[in-house]
């Protein structure tokens, strides 16, 4: 195999990766703190795109309720970005106070709250396809400034990686960045690992439980939003439905790489990413089971993932 | 009666399967597993009646004869079970999320695999797939006797010695164990029992839709069942049954409503397309209010007395 | 404290048995034997390692080392279900019965091992399953009556009394015919009447089920009155081993009991 074609490989399989990371270090961030499997981020994330579409004033299509429909002002994209995710912190929170926390209050199984964020994914998925229609849409493009892609081999043979995927990239390292730093170094993070350990111990000692889960939320919510718009932008809004099969991949992810574990989404995401690039061609069919192979046999040969302890059972 | 069969023929004979399909789910649960992957049996199991249908035997004059759907019912539910046990022996040590998960991760894999293999008939799928019946209707003749050999085998079950072994599993594990049962050998037979109808139930389906591809038996199934299961009843076999036949009639029955000129047009657009969002509401307001579903053994008791009472 | 000799009647054998999690050595090199038809007693203090020591003869925790061998044969790391075979029966510190199920589905679940229809003949009703679940059922009524239950049949287990559950967990574990039958604190958070019933409730099962068993208590006089030897554990170790009269008086009792100032 020569070196450029495994460097493109390789390359492609980081771009792939660090899509799946992004989506998950907001998937994982809700389990580390509330150990609870939110599969409503991907509906959150799809909500983060439809918004961040509707706010760059684009005109949704003819199917749904609101076909045709735009908003009467436009932002520049990287403010729609940001209103958009602001949109789908917003619905987080709102997810959070209507089906969460209600399952907390009851001291309800995880499973039974991983049921319920089931029902709740799928029917807010359905209600954006019931409000926007299920037609694809991509955005005005704000890299247009920009070259198209990046050339990291030489030009006589050259090993293309587009713009938004560099910048995707970049992105996810500096989210894991951040969302380290905030979990490790700083009192909020430690307050949140506090309640992660133990909710009841931790709200006995006087911290405000509530408002930090609802800050999880928020965090997590508009990481959701960024990530569904960057993706957005890479690959197009392929319909709403695009945030149920982000949300099944992304169970994949966080649990290779264990299950809260921040650092994890980030070496759980590359690794599906590259193993998904380095499917050989005659298989290339088959590749979208390949995260969910790598899910069963995670499953039955390391469930606690990769970076994740296992777990002691007490009698 | 008739124009009202005729309207409805479709709609009935899919509450009924969808009773049927909604137990597949149950049969786990009794044992504290859940389990989502009877979706992937009931796609292999409509696979094989279509291929062995389209593919295998020739094509005569007439009907096809249900002689030959019986056969390719028992051989889904056949083949089906082989791979409940292959599959379920390892996924059954894993205790709830894990399982859960695992069984998402298998219904997705086999839908790639159906979505790209030749003998499936690739994204297409299989289409024109013999009729035994010549009204939809007819199709009672085989979902009515499914439904009540499953609700017989059920209700039966709950009675007996592997019953309660599920049971108590489903109560704790641990003291089950310590009582003696075996939980992995258990759980398997839960697991393969409901593989092994699933894949019946998909197999008369498959004749019933008269095409079968990838869209059948996927995660949006799962999501259905679980509303079936958590808004019917979770602890006796009866909760899934009335889940699954209510639940299925619930769009239609809303459809009807939104057919009233009185609604305003997005009301009767929503009622009409948004049985997800509903069973995806349901599901979350199940969860939170009645866990345990609305028909539970205690309710059954409680009506079981008033009607033993004279007067 | 070294081991006493293994006799041919001894029916349980812990042999240099100890259980680690993580940084804590929960038993430390426990050796003792059980004697066929003995009552004999395990006490110590909180956390000594009693429940530990249930845990890994009973199978739902495996040893780090050592062995546990029953009537001769080494059950070292058999599973739950396959020790409950063999014939040891337990009740829990917290009791775990299956709180949603009547009180007779509790004891006739725990049938389980000693009858034999499978899913197709119970299905089925096949006339050698009805009989047999017509003999649970009655079987299952029987220990309800031999622990004072058999008025309340059909009543949930977890609308039980507290010492009626307790009672209820033994009839449970009775039901598996055992050989051995391994009662963990049976007579927490009863009255005194409570306690002298269960007392003779279980001095008169042994004889006439010709049990051996292995009770953890915490209730001292209980045991002192009960049992032909007592065991006991401090911090995971055995510091004395003998009848009840010996044990009261051992040094190291005495000052692991005085240490713990319950």
């Amino acid at each position: 195999m020569n070196r450029t074609f495994l460097l493109q490989q390789v390359l492609n399989g980081l771009a792939i990766g660090s899509v799946y990371a992004i989506f998950a270090l907001g998937y994982t961030l809700i389990f580390s703190v509330l150990r609870i499997i939110n599969f409503t981020h991907g509906a959150i994330f799809t909500i983060g795109a439809y918004a961040t579409y509707a706010l760059t004033g684009s005109q949704f299509g003819i199917n749904g309720l609101l076909a045709g429909a735009t908003l009467p002002f436009r932002l520049p994209f990287v403010l729609a970005l940001l209103g958009g995710s602001v949109v789908a912190a917003l619905a987080g929170v709102i997810v959070e106070r209507l089906a969460f926390r209600p399952l907390r209050v009851r001291g309800a199984d995880p499973l039974l709250t991983l049921v319920s964020s089931l029902g709740v994914a799928v029917a807010l998925v359905n209600i954006t396809q019931y409000l926007f229609g299920a037609e694809p849409y991509s955005y005005p493009d704000p890299l247009q400034g920009l070259p198209s892609a990046v050339n990291f081999g030489t030009a006589a043979a050259p090993v293309l990686v587009r713009t938004v995927q560099v910048v995707i990239f970049g992105v996810s390292m500096v989210m894991l960045v951040l969302l380290t730093y905030l979990m490790n170094a700083t009192r909020t993070g430690k307050a949140l690992r506090a309640v992660a350990e133990d909710m009841t111990t931790s709200s006995l000692l006087g911290i405000d439980t509530d408002r930090l889960i609802l800050l999880t939320f928020v965090i997590s919510g508009f990481l959701g939003g960024v990530t569904g718009t960057l993706i957005g932008l890479s690959v197009g809004v392929a319909g709403p439905y695009f945030g149920i099969a982000f949300g099944l991949k992304g169970l994949a992810v966080i649990v290779l790489g264990g299950l809260g574990d921040i650092p994890g989404a980030v070496v759980g995401g590359l690794i599906i990413g590259l193993a998904e690039a380095f499917v050989p061609a005659q298989y290339i069919a088959y590749r979208e089971a390949v995260p969910f192979a790598l899910l069963f046999v995670v499953l039955l040969v390391r469930p606690q993932g990769l970076l994740g302890r296992a777990q002691v059972q007490k009698v | 009666m008739a124009s009202f069969l005729a309207t409805y023929d479709f709609l009935l004979v899919s509450m009924v399967l969808a009773a049927v399909l909604a137990l597949t789910l149950y049969l786990p649960l009794m044992a504290g597993q859940l389990s989502v992957a009877s979706p992937g049996f009931y796609a292999l199991g409509g696979y094989i009646a279509a291929i062995m249908s389209t593919r295998i035997f020739p094509p005569g004059p007439g009907l096809y004869p249900v002689s030959l759907v019986l056969l390719e019912m028992a051989v889904a539910a056949v083949v089906s079970g082989v791979l409940g046990l292959a599959v379920g022996v390892p996924a059954l040590r894993l205790r709830g999320i894990f399982l859960a998960l695992a069984t998402i991760a298998f219904v997705q894999i086999l839908g790639v695999v159906a979505l790209n293999l030749d003998v499936t008939g690739g994204a297409i799928g299989i289409f024109g797939i013999p009729q035994p019946f010549s009204s939809a209707i007819q199709y009672m003749w085989l979902a009515v006797p499914l439904l009540l050999v499953s609700m017989l085998f059920v209700a039966r079950l709950e009675r007996t010695r592997t019953g309660r072994a599920l049971v108590a599993l489903r109560e704790d594990e641990l003291a089950a164990a310590s009582m003696g049962i075996n939980p992995t050998y258990h759980k398997v037979l839960a697991f393969t029992t409901s593989a092994v109808l699933a894949g019946a139930v998909g197999a008369v389906s498959a004749h019933f839709i008269n095409t079968w591809n990838s869209r059948q038996g996927t995660f949006d199934t799962s999501v259905n069942l679980m509303a079936f299961v958590l808004v019917g009843g979770s602890r006796t076999f009866v909760g899934p049954v009335v889940g699954g036949l209510v639940l299925t009639a619930l769009p239609e029955a809303l459809r009807g409503i939104a057919g009233v000129d009185v609604l305003p047009a997005w009301l009767a657009a929503f009622l009409r397309d948004g049985r997800l969002i509903i069973f995806g509401i349901l599901i979350a307001i199940g969860t939170v209010f009645f866990p345990h579903g609305l028909i539970t053994p205690g309710l059954l008791r409680r009506l079981g007395r008033r009607g033993a009472r004279p007067g | 404290m070294s081991a006493a000799p293994l006799a041919a009647a001894d029916l349980l054998v812990v042999d240099g048995v100890t259980c680690r999690f993580g940084g804590v050595t929960a038993v430390n090199e426990v050796s003792f034997a059980v004697a066929r038809g003995e009552l004999f007693g395990l006490i110590g203090p909180n956390g000594a390692g009693k429940t530990t020591l249930f845990n890994l003869i009973t199978g739902l925790t495996a040893p780090s080392g050592g062995h546990l061998r029953y009537r001769g044969e080494d059950i070292t790391g058999l599973p739950p279900h396959r020790v409950a075979e063999r014939g040891i029966a337990r009740t829990f510190q917290n009791v775990r019965l299956f709180g949603e199920l009547s009180a007779l589905d509790n004891v006739m679940i725990a049938r389980h091992v000693r009858t034999r229809s499978g899913l197709v003949s119970g299905v089925l009703g096949l006339g050698a399953a009805r009989r047999e679940e017509h003999e649970t059922r009655e079987r299952a009524a029987a220990l309800l009556a031999l622990v004072g239950l058999a008025d309340r049949p059909e009543e949930r287990a977890r609308n039980l009394a507290y010492g009626d559950q307790r009672r209820l967990e033994i009839a449970r574990a009775l039901a598996l015919e055992p050989e051995l039958l391994l009662l963990d604190e049976p007579a927490a958070g009863m009255n005194a009447g409570e306690k002298r019933a269960l007392s003779d409730l279980i001095r008169s099962v042994r004889a006439r089920l010709s049990l051996t068993v292995l009770l953890i208590e915490h209730y001292v006089p209980l045991v002192m009155h009960l049992c032909d030897r007592i065991a006991v554990l401090n911090f995971g170790q055995l510091i004395a081993l003998g009848p009840p009269a010996e044990v009261q008086k051992h040094p190291a009792v005495v000052e692991a009991y005085l240490g713990d100032s319950t």
